[in-house]
């Protein structure tokens, strides 16, 4: 959990230095002060750009199946590892990236076939799915680290060389990249799933599939197709966060859990919101670092969290879909 | 290690032995005697194996805890880690701060962990199904991060946990203290959830699980039972951080999210709702990186390959499939047997339902249901009951028709106390029960039916009747970790296994007491509802349309039962549209329209009232 902390932004390293100087005037403290809120605010868009790409990867895989991924974190892992296998071996970013990108879709395609399919096909109410996506995790986590290696290994810097300033604020071009692509996804992805038929599918498939079925949608397809897109929105994450991270097979575990928060945050209902959730959670990570002290991102999201799962327990951006036995009191659901 | 042998081979012995009790006493004496001895063996074994032993004896007491929220509430906790870690960090602080006993720790640890866990199982009235999994979740996420960061956890370091008192010189050939508290400890678990799956409790616990609308018109306490089953759970999980404690340092990666899911893993793949399962599950995940002694990483990929192999094959688990495979059959023709003659005897000593209370001839025509007033909405829109009078005399059949959509599910559903009426009030029996849960009605003797059969499936209508005189059995929640060993247990069993089958006989579905209530058809699963809501001997009873999805030959046959079950003098508030079947049985009908009460009269009024003829009937 530390160590996707500590990697999330190279903020600290690039910082000018009379940020942290403690003997300017009141004038320049006071512009300091709000260069540094400015200065978390987007750095910790950035990070949270990052973990809501996560969220959402789950959140999609989840709307169509009723299913938590939790092999999602891998799933972002393995196209960090192939991506910076590729590159070692020679090759330009041009085609690594791409064939990274690849790869992930590829594995979560395959994480259905293996992990989601036979349980669904048992029994869609029980819990079995918790088991063959934790199995899942395990395996593709352990087969890298077989592969390649447990030890960390470079990745290509796409723009984290670059560095852009703002109102002071300083941050990498790749944060900056991070923080446009993640939009654009979210937005892209949003459109779709309100416009097309495909995305209505889901929603209809989720919410009924026998029905769903019956008035002619092939399940199968829908889903193959959402784990697909849910494996290229881990493995866009993945390519956001190498640069800063580097290639470790055992990063899945610490941003699969920040996506879990991203989404659970946001709300599981609706993708898009994974990535709302994963914005605040990222500034708020940040914002806890900055303002409290350095160890303070390791438990302000989880304090957040906690309190937003107690006031609301669907989540901050979610809309009003039932799930889970909710029950308000005196409602009852048979008229 | 021999831990497992024992274990696994006992299921056989039981079912062979199922018959006669004595025999199962003496299995069960052989049993435990074996148990014991391996003990002995682990006691005084070398360290690495009774390490291996006892690590997984503990995840196994985790697993059984878990079990007994998941398997038989239906709420899959992941704060098993949270409470695990509660019992641990709890005993080592302040084992190393206060010196008081390990004993005295175990009791502080029992009660905190408890008390936490009647908190969080409190939450599981507000969200259930995955949403509590997730709440859970963060709860012993919260837990790892605040025993990473804080001073006196000791950090991601851990503390050292106490040392466990040794034996009086005399016992020491026993061996190893720690490793038989731990081996008793696990005994004692699995003993008390075995006990709890023989008691009455537990079909009252699946249905609260599956059918928790049935549970609550049965007068169970579906809140309490839910929180205090939680808190026995949590209690149970903090025991085994305790236990944990003494197996060496305690530090925050042993508790983090992924031991609670884990203990998840270990109860599904073992199998869920099985007294066996967990342990099998528990063993396999604790063991399989020490027998498997390979490359680390291709033994972690064989471990994941076969936990998804498990899972998607026997999707039960390897317990429930051993279960259905071998045991289904000696099950099957193991228990009948006790229960049929139990049941002939049932006939002529509790004559079905002649507790009822047969309302004296004097009282006969005083009023015994009356809503004055009712208003309802559901949230937005316009108000599914306006102003509704409802009077229901003792002893009468009291038919309430209606177009689909007038409300009449509505109005059961606020007299039985599912819903609570935005204005006027409800006496029932001369209480005014506006304030009272559905339970509490149901205590008063206001039983219902549901439109859509509320069983538990996997019971059978026998076990499901029994869930109907929960009430009536003092003590059952206070005894049910005991019960089997309890004569009285046994007596009241026998006397419930009566009950029940004389009132399926009495509804004249005698013949399927020992058929689950997912093999049989529609209609007898209509009469088990009924016998379960007639076994209590009810003197209200509102019947939420019974005919529905039923032959004829079944309709006329409810129309005899609900004939006799009225000579016995029982109130009825019967809910239908097949006017051909109720009117010839109603004293009295009432039709609604839209929310409001059009007519109240006899059968016959009803049927030559012009606007009846209109809305309903469609004329």
């Amino acid at each position: 959990m530390r160590s996707g902390v500590d990697g999330g932004g190279p903020c600290g390293a690039d910082l000018p230095a009379p940020l942290f100087g403690n003997s300017r005037g009141t004038v320049r403290r006071q512009a300091g002060k709000e260069v540094r809120a400015l200065q978390f605010v987007l750095s910790g868009l950035a990070i949270g750009a990052v973990y809501g790409l996560i969220g959402m990867a789950l959140g999609i895989s989840f709307y169509v199946t009723r299913v938590i991924n939790f092999a999602q974190g891998q799933i972002m892992m393995a196209a960090i590892m192939l991506t910076a296998a590729i590159t070692a071996s020679g090759y330009s970013a041009w085609l690594a990236v791409p064939v990274g990108l690849a790869g992930s879709c590829v594995i979560a395609v395959l994480s259905y076939f293996v992990a989601v399919r036979p349980i669904l096909a048992f029994d869609r109410a029980s819990f079995g799915w918790l088991v063959s996506t934790l199995g899942f995790a395990v395996v593709v986590e352990n087969a890298a680290a077989y592969v390649w290696g447990p030890t960390s290994r470079a990745f290509p810097p796409i723009l984290n060389g670059v560095s852009a300033h703002i109102a002071g604020a300083v941050l990498t071009g790749q944060q900056l990249l991070a923080i446009v692509v993640a939009l654009l996804f979210a937005a892209l992805f949003e459109v779709m799933r309100k416009r097309t038929l495909f995305g209505k599918l889901g929603v209809a498939i989720a919410a009924d599939p026998e029905m769903a079925s019956a008035v002619g949608a092939n399940i199968t397809v829908v889903a193959i197709v959402a784990f697909a897109i849910s494996g290229f929105f881990s493995g866009v994450a993945g390519v956001l966060i190498g640069p800063s991270t580097f290639a470790n097979p055992y990063l899945g575990n610490t941003y699969g859990t920040f996506g879990f928060i991203a989404m659970m945050i946001g709300g599981i209902e609706r993708p898009v919101a994974a990535m709302f959730g994963g914005l605040l959670l990222g500034i708020l990570s940040e914002g806890a670092n900055a303002l409290i002290n350095s160890q303070a991102s390791d438990w302000f999201p989880f304090l957040v969290l906690v309190l937003i799962l107690i006031l609301t327990p669907r989540g901050l951006f979610s809309a009003a879909a039932p799930f889970g036995r909710w029950r308000v009191p005196g409602f009852s659901r048979r008229g | 290690m021999d831990g497992k042998p024992v274990v696994l081979s006992s299921p056989s012995i039981r079912a062979r032995a199922g018959s006669h009790p004595r025999w199962r006493g003496v299995a069960g004496a052989v049993i435990v005697l074996a148990y014991l001895a391996a003990t002995w063996f682990v006691a005084n074994a070398s360290l690495s194996v009774q390490s291996l032993v006892l690590v997984a004896a503990v995840f196994g007491i985790l697993a059984i805890s878990l079990d007994l929220v998941a398997g038989m509430l239906g709420l899959y906790s992941l704060g098993q880690g949270g409470f695990f870690a509660i019992g641990a960090y709890l005993t080592t602080i302040l084992a190393a701060d206060t010196h008081i006993s390990v004993f005295v720790l175990l009791a502080i640890v029992v009660a905190v962990s408890g008390a936490i866990g009647l908190v969080i199982g409190a939450m599981s009235l507000r969200v259930s199904g995955l949403y509590f999994a997730i709440t859970t979740f963060i709860f012993t996420l919260v837990l790892t991060v605040l025993a990473t960061d804080l001073q006196i956890t000791g950090g991601t370091q851990g503390l050292l946990g106490p040392s466990f008192p040794d034996f009086p010189a005399a016992l020491a050939p026993l061996g190893a203290p720690a490793a038989w508290c731990i081996l008793l400890a696990l005994l004692a678990a699995a003993g008390a959830v075995w006990s709890l799956r023989r008691s009455p409790l537990y079909p009252v616990l699946l249905a609260i699980r599956d059918a928790e609308p049935f549970a609550e018109a049965a007068g169970v306490r579906t809140s309490l039972i839910k929180i205090c089953v939680f808190g026995l759970s949590a209690a149970m999980a903090g025991t085994a951080g305790w236990l944990f404690s003494f197996l060496g340092v305690v530090s925050p990666g042993q508790f983090d999210w992924a031991v609670s899911l884990n203990i998840l893993v270990m109860v599904l793949v073992g199998g869920i709702n099985t007294t066996l399962g967990p342990l099998v599950g528990a063993a396999f995940v604790t063991m399989f990186p020490a027998v498997v002694n390979i490359n680390p990483w291709l033994q972690e990929i064989i471990y994941g390959t076969l936990s998804i192999f498990a899972i998607t094959v026997f999707p039960e688990g390897v317990v429930g499939l051993i279960r259905r495979s071998l045991g289904g059959a000696a099950e099957a023709s193991s228990r009948p047997a006790g229960r049929v003659a139990a049941g002939e005897k049932g006939v002529s000593e509790a004559g079905g339902l002649s507790a009822l209370p047969a309302g004296a001839d004097g009282a006969a025509h005083d009023v015994i249901v009356e809503c004055r007033g009712i208003e309802f909405g559901y949230g937005t829109g316009p108000k599914a009951l306006r102003n509704v009078d409802l009077v229901v005399r003792r002893g009468h059949i009291h038919g309430l028709i209606g177009p689909n959509g007038s409300g009449k599910s509505t109005l059961a559903n606020v007299i039985a106390g599912r819903l609570s009426p935005m204005a006027g009030r409800i006496v029932v029996n001369g209480r005014q029960v506006d304030f009272l849960s559905p339970s509490s009605r149901a205590r008063f003797g206001l039983r219902r039916t549901f439109q859509a059969a509320e069983l538990v499936r996997e019971l059978t209508t026998s076990e499901n009747v029994a869930v109907g005189l929960y009430t009536q059995v003092p003590g059952v929640a206070r005894r049910a970790a005991v019960w089997p060993l309890l004569p009285s247990g046994r007596r009241d069993s026998a006397r419930l296994r009566d009950r029940a089958d004389g009132a399926l006989q009495s509804v004249e579905a005698g013949d399927w007491t020992q058929k689950r209530v997912g093999d049989v058809p529609h209609g007898i699963e209509q009469l088990t509802q009924l016998a379960s809501v007639c076994v209590a001997g009810p003197d209200i009873i509102i019947l939420d349309e019974p005919a529905t999805g039923l032959s004829s030959t079944e309709v006329d046959h409810l129309a005899r039962v609900l004939g006799q079950l009225k000579v016995r003098g029982v109130t009825m508030i019967i809910i239908e549209h097949q006017t051909r079947f109720l009117f010839p049985l109603c004293d009295e009908v009432t039709v609604l329209n839209a929310g409001e009460v059009i007519l109240t009269g006899t059968a016959d009024e009803v049927r030559a009232n012009k606007t009846v003829r209109q809305v309903y009937l469609g004329e």
